[in-house]
């Protein structure tokens, strides 16, 4: 046992003098993190704080247009528009927490406000989230300055013609105020942590840049095992009483340990550089990122039986680490990438590393919600290191 | 107990598909003495070594290290071992020191103990000055010193050490011969192969000579340089005309083997006042400039030339 503790410390050892292990491990997640998180925080640039709200006008009139540019002039509310969008869409991705909140502009809106009727706007929300506060507000305020325009210009049109007096107009434009011109739709949501929606972006590339570079690091780890096995180092570790199972044992063990380290620092990071809220349920991220470990480091192992070179051990390690990071979301959340590619998605350990850490610091979930993604890791790395072993022991005579 | 041999090889067979690159090997090695294989590239010797520390199985014939058998008991044989292999296996990220202290580990040494012998072993191989620099950084010859240190952390019962002083310089290269000198003095038995005949005359007690993956033949020096009785051998650097000359020259009487590679012709002749001038006559006239004579009383060189037809060179 005591040798699989001297091979792993002896491959740390070697890891620690590699540049490109701090590279890959840890510079490189925390720049595409940023990067990433730019990109996707919105596309208004520094508008980028502002809470996204859905936005559906089912009305056409002048006054429907005159609410839209007060609401995208916003400076606490981004809308997010698309002719695709339903009712149910929109629903949904208040549900899941992707819009702070949505605004349907019902049918008739418009000339119903300049006729003084209640057509009331229809506001999808999770009223339990902090964010609603500020949505409501705008909204109100953006709703009742139509609304008290409206009545204005009513007014002043009705002054000019009939003479009405001032108190009546008064009356009129006070009226606008006592029966809110909205009309909250509550639904359950969620999003409850999702508060700070600015840090949405970050809650999705913090984690998928971790686990994607994790993989992309396996090639310092993989590159050691094949120098060792092409400077026949392991032949003359199998020459002192030292077995296979050892050598792959301890070489697991170091990878593991060092995605571990990896993971908690770009954890810590996440939680107190960025505010991604991985503390807000430390027993579950500590379960995801343990098992993420497990898998990453089999997988590393496994590259590091399979490849004949240092070349190949490179290209062994980008190449899952593009298709999984790709396939398992660590770019683009698989929830906005439709059915048919979440299921093909999942296929990647990567996939379930996202569902786990999205969970909780995304979604808001339980405890409870990490423990498929987990268990679902732990198997992928099951299978890698049983993989790797068998590989290994292949090579026996040859 | 003690009189049984360090090592025992008995009719050892190793194919790679066609390849039979060891075809039924046997030879004993005594307690405390240093054993040669002597052999030219490809002869087997790596692939009987890898066999004596048992990893490669035979494909038939078993051995018995220290008494222990290496088909049942592997992990008998290792711990006795100490094997220093033809490559330089070594990791080369991490410091001499730190490479000695991973193997002594290895070696199931620990503390006090470990760090003792790691600075022994450093004192042994010359490099306590350098230690703490990385292998990678060191010339061949300092690479080759502590791929040799890591198999006597331990202080094993038997060494094997194959080809340990291949393209190395030649202070490092007495280094380690007087090493290997000094490992027989201290008690250990040294399993040694070398394809450079100076070496295995220098430090063996008995030689083993392979060649196509047979012991062709085996024994003391003395015995050995028998075989081919006094005869002396006659190198000739030519610069054209190799293959000619030397058919010219087993024409000649008192000239038993003659061989040509790589532009020089050899030959074992009895008498070399005798045979000189005619060897010479031959060469000049099939108008063959020569570059360069050397002559030399019987050796191990002598021995393979006479038993095979071919000359001991890589
Ligand atoms: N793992 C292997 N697979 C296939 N063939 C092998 C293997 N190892 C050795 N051989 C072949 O077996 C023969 C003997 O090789 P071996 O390495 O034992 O020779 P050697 O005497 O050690 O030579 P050298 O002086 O070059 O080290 C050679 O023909 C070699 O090509
Ligand atoms: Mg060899």
């Amino acid at each position: 046992m005591l040798r699989i503790l001297d091979i792993a410390f002896k491959d740390l050892l070697q890891l620690s003098r590699d540049f490109k292990v701090f590279m890959f491990l840890l510079i490189m997640p925390i720049l595409f993190t940023f990067l990433f998180g730019y990109a996707f925080g919105g596309f208004g640039g520094e508008s980028d704080s502002r809470l996204p709200v859905g936005y559906l006008a089912l009305d056409d009139h002048w006054v429907t247009d005159k609410l839209h540019r007060l609401l995208a002039n916003s400076e606490v509310i981004r809308l997010e528009e698309s002719v695709l969008f339903s009712e149910a869409d929109l629903e949904k991705l208040v549900a899941e927490g992707d819009l702070a909140a949505a605004v349907i502009v019902p049918q008739g809106y418009g000339k119903a406000v300049v006729k003084d009727k209640t057509v009331r706007l229809i506001v999808i929300a999770d009223t339990s989230v902090q964010a609603w506060t500020t949505v409501k507000a705008e909204l109100l305020s953006a709703a009742s300055r139509i609304d008290g325009a409206a009545r204005t210009a009513e007014v002043m049109e009705n002054m000019e013609l009939e003479g009405v007096p001032f108190d009546y107009a008064f009356d009129q434009t006070l009226s606008a105020w006592e029966e809110p011109p909205i009309t909250i739709h509550e639904t359950s949501s969620l999003a409850l942590e999702k508060a700070n929606l600015a840090n949405r972006a970050l809650a999705h590339t913090s984690p998928g840049m971790m686990l994607q570079f994790a993989i992309a690091g396996l090639l310092t780890a993989a590159q050691v095992i094949v120098a060792e096995r092409k400077s026949r180092t392991l032949q003359r570790l199998l020459t002192t009483n030292t077995r296979r199972i050892h050598v792959a044992l301890g070489h697991y063990l170091a990878i593991f340990l060092l995605i571990f380290a990896q993971f908690s620092i770009l954890i810590t990071f996440g939680q107190i550089a960025l505010g991604v809220n991985y503390f807000r349920l430390p027993q579950a991220t500590l379960l995801a990122a343990f098992c993420a470990a497990l898998c990453i480091s089999a997988m590393g192992l496994l590259i590091g039986v399979l490849a004949k070179n240092e070349e190949q051990a490179i290209i062994f390690s980008l190449v899952p680490m593009f298709v999984f990071a790709g396939l398992g979301g660590a770019w683009v959340p698989l929830e906005v990438t439709g059915e048919t590619f979440r299921v093909i998605g999942h296929l990647s350990p990567i996939a379930w590393g996202m569902d786990g850490f999205e969970n909780i610091v995304a979604r808001g979930l339980g405890v409870e919600s990490v423990l498929i993604p987990s268990a679902a890791l732990a198997g992928y790395g099951a299978l890698f290191f049983a993989l790797a072993v068998w590989r290994l022991n292949a090579a026996e005579e040859k | 107990m003690s009189d049984l041999p360090a090592i025992e090889a008995l009719d050892l067979r190793k194919s790679f598909g066609e390849n039979r690159a060891v075809q039924g090997v046997s030879f004993q090695v005594n307690r405390g003495e240093i054993f040669s294989l002597l052999g030219p590239n490809g002869a087997g010797k790596t692939t009987t070594i890898s066999m004596l520390s048992c990893l490669l199985r035979p494909d038939d014939g078993d051995a018995r290290v220290m008494g222990r058998s290496i088909r049942s008991d592997p992990s008998g044989v290792k711990s006795v071992l100490g094997v220093v292999p033809q490559e330089i296996a070594l990791y080369e990220d991490l410091s001499a020191r730190e490479n000695l202290t991973f193997w002594g580990k290895m070696y199931d040494l620990r503390g006090s103990k470990l760090k003792a012998r790691v600075d022994e072993v450093l004192e042994v191989i010359g490099l306590r000055d350098r230690a703490n620099e990385r292998v990678g950084k060191y010339s061949g010859g300092m690479k080759r010193r502590v791929n040799i240190g890591v198999a006597l952390l331990h202080k094993p019962q038997v060494v094997y050490m194959d080809e340990p002083t291949v393209g190395i310089d030649p202070q490092s290269r007495r280094n380690i011969l007087d090493n290997v000198v000094r490992l027989k003095n201290e008690g250990m038995t040294v399993l040694y192969t070398t394809h450079y005949m100076e070496e295995a005359q220098e430090l063996s007690d008995h030689i083993g000579i392979m060649d196509h993956g047979k012991l062709i033949a085996c024994g003391t020096n003395e015995e050995l340089v028998k075989l081919v009785g006094q005869q002396t051998r006659i190198d000739l650097t030519l610069n054209a005309h190799v293959e000619s000359v030397a058919a010219a020259w087993r024409e000649i009487e008192g000239v038993s083997h003659v061989a040509a590679e790589n532009g020089v012709a050899t030959a074992l002749v009895n008498d070399s006042n005798l045979a000189l001038p005619h060897l010479f006559e031959a060469a000049s006239r099939l108008s063959a400039r020569i570059t360069s004579v050397n002559i030399r009383e019987p050796n191990l060189e002598a021995v393979f030339l006479h038993l095979t037809g071919r000359a001991l060179r890589d």
